[in-house]
């Protein structure tokens, strides 16, 4: 349907329109759109914002092609009230607007697949990294665009002014957390690789997302198996005292109650293997749709 | 075919290379750290088996991770950062709409970090004290590093008015992919438009240090896109996003090599 369609936040705009019910006081929906027919957006019509309250978010043009789902941005550079254009000359003269910014559809369609957050806990020494690497191995070759974030990279760079006292390392999942949610906007499948032993803090990044985009991947895998392990030589120091705190050591891991992917260690080198539990994720994407447009 | 095998147990050069055949990657092992690493992480086996299966086979691997340069393959685009600095109301965020939006027809993959959504996520902790503002134009910087390195054009857009903040946040993307954009128009033009009435509360004293009334605005010194009025017009904001989009196709931005 060709036509004008006007979307505001909370209050919502109340448009006089006669002949188009704006004349008896009923308030639109807080969220949403109202469509005007083409036909009604001539130069006599006036499209009034009588009150300070109003914040229109923006008009745009309704074709078969827009999508009305966006984040459009405030109004810049434009009034309502004084009826003057900023910038291009469009069919309903004195109705200001800019097109309207891309929207999550659109780069999901972009990039034929759906953003999410893959979070993978566990551990030190559960294999995060390594799954998060052929994770991303895996789904490049299927031509998924991805990115990992990996509380080391991190702390290095966004969260360099965090120490490792508990309110910081809250602060740490945190900002993850809402960067993550940034990526999962863009359509990138976001892979953050980190310990996070709280189940609260987890839970709060969880809360960020809408539904389904979080999914939670734990690295089953016992305390002896890490320890063995020990990559980064970390029990080592925690074990004779020189690390305080340490995950597993003298500080504890909550494992997830209710997680979407489950990476259980069997000590089968094919069954768990890095690609085989790539793998497993991605039948879990795939089921759920994220990896098509 | 047999496949090549080194192992960190035997005096090597510091870069060694593993084949391995079948289905594991090619992956340079940097240095001897690294490759402990490896063996270590490969399997959930051991260290006696470990050990059993290096002197045996000497054989370890790692999956060679995905970085920029696989990623700017894949979207054919070049990972950047387009930074619109401005006082309230010189069109920032309409430029960067506009971009956003042009470069979405050319198939191109951006996305835009506003002062204002990210001050109600990302740094919701975050007041309007200098020290916060400061972080706040840090941790913004951080962001568009990430989503830079990832291959997206991230289109930063907030006011930003201190020279010494937006030039750390060049810093950070060490150069070349830190484009700054100055919305280089009159403090009577962005007053008149006033699009979130910010302007008549500061006039009336109700906002205390806003830019351009009783805070400074430190315009660029060296930017690389600067747009202005001309005869007293504004540009229309698709002809100022063409401007920034024949800057990053010069730049070669706007493709993977």
């Amino acid at each position: 349907m060709e036509g004008l369609a006007i979307r505001a936040s909370r209050p919502s705009i109340f448009c006089s329109l006669p002949g188009l019910g704006g004349g008896n006081q009923q308030r639109p929906p807080s969220d949403g759109f109202l469509k005007f027919p083409a036909s009604s957006a001539d130069n006599s019509t006036k499209l009034v914002v009588n009150s300070g309250s109003f914040h229109p978010i923006s008009a745009v043009n309704v074709s078969t092609r827009a999508s009305l789902t966006a984040d459009i941005p405030a109004l810049s550079g434009t009034n309502v009230k004084e009826e003057r254009i900023n910038g291009e000359k469009k069919k309903a003269d004195n109705i200001v607007w800019h097109e309207s910014s891309i929207c999550r559809c659109d780069r999901q369609e972009l990039l034929q697949q759906k953003g999410c957050v893959i979070w993978i806990t566990g551990l030190s020494g559960s294999g995060k990294s390594t799954v998060a690497c052929a994770l991303s191995k895996a789904l490049f070759e299927r031509g998924k665009l991805t990115y990992t974030l990996d509380g080391d990279n991190v702390r290095h760079g966004l969260n360099r002014d965090l120490t490792f006292k508990a309110d910081d390392r809250t602060e740490n999942i945190r900002r993850i957390g809402e960067v993550a949610k940034l990526f999962a906007d863009v359509g990138v499948i976001c892979i953050a690789s980190l310990i996070s032993p709280y189940r609260r803090d987890r839970d709060e990044c969880r809360s960020l997302l809408p539904e389904g985009d979080f999914v939670e991947v734990f690295m089953d895998v016992p305390l002896s198996v890490c320890e063995s392990r020990d990559p980064k030589g970390l029990y080592k120091l925690a074990r004779a005292g020189k690390i305080k705190g340490f995950t597993g050591i003298d500080d504890p891991y909550e494992a997830p109650l209710n997680c979407e992917v489950v990476l259980k260690h069997t000590g089968d080198d094919v069954s768990s293997s890095p690609h085989q539990m790539a793998e497993n994720i991605i039948s879990y994407l795939q089921n759920k749709g994220y990896l098509e447009g | 075919m047999c496949p090549i095998v080194l192992s960190n147990c035997l005096p090597l050069p510091l870069m060694s290379v593993l084949v391995f055949p079948l289905t594991m990657t090619l992956r340079k092992i940097e240095d001897k750290e690294q490759s402990k690493r490896l063996i270590a992480v490969s399997s959930g086996r051991s260290d006696h088996q470990e050990r059993v299966l290096r002197m045996s086979t000497n054989i370890f691997w790692q999956e060679s991770p995905i970085g920029k340069t696989e990623r700017q393959k894949l979207i054919n685009q070049k990972g950047c950062v387009v930074w619109i600095t401005g006082l309230s109301g010189s069109g920032k965020s309409t430029l960067a709409c506009s971009l956003s939006r042009e470069l979405y027809t050319r198939g191109k993959l951006s996305y835009i970090l506003d002062g204002d959504n990210l001050r109600h996520g990302l740094n919701k902790d975050l007041g309007f004290k200098a020290e916060d503002r400061v972080e706040n134009i840090r941790r913004v910087g951080e962001v568009a590093k990430l989503f830079a390195d990832a291959g997206l054009i991230c289109i930063a857009s907030l006011i930003s008015p201190y020279r010494k903040d937006r030039d750390a946040c060049r810093e950070m993307m060490q150069g070349s992919s830190f484009i700054e954009v100055y919305m280089n128009m009159s403090l009577q033009l962005c007053e008149a438009r006033d699009p979130k009435g910010l302007y008549k509360l500061a006039r009336a004293g109700k906002i205390k240090g806003f830019t351009g009334i009783d805070d400074p605005y430190e315009s660029p010194l060296n930017c690389e896109i600067e747009l202005k009025e001309k005869e007293g017009e504004c540009p229309s904001p698709v002809a100022m996003a063409e401007e920034v989009i024949a800057y990053l196709e010069d730049k070669g931005f706007l493709q993977n090599q």
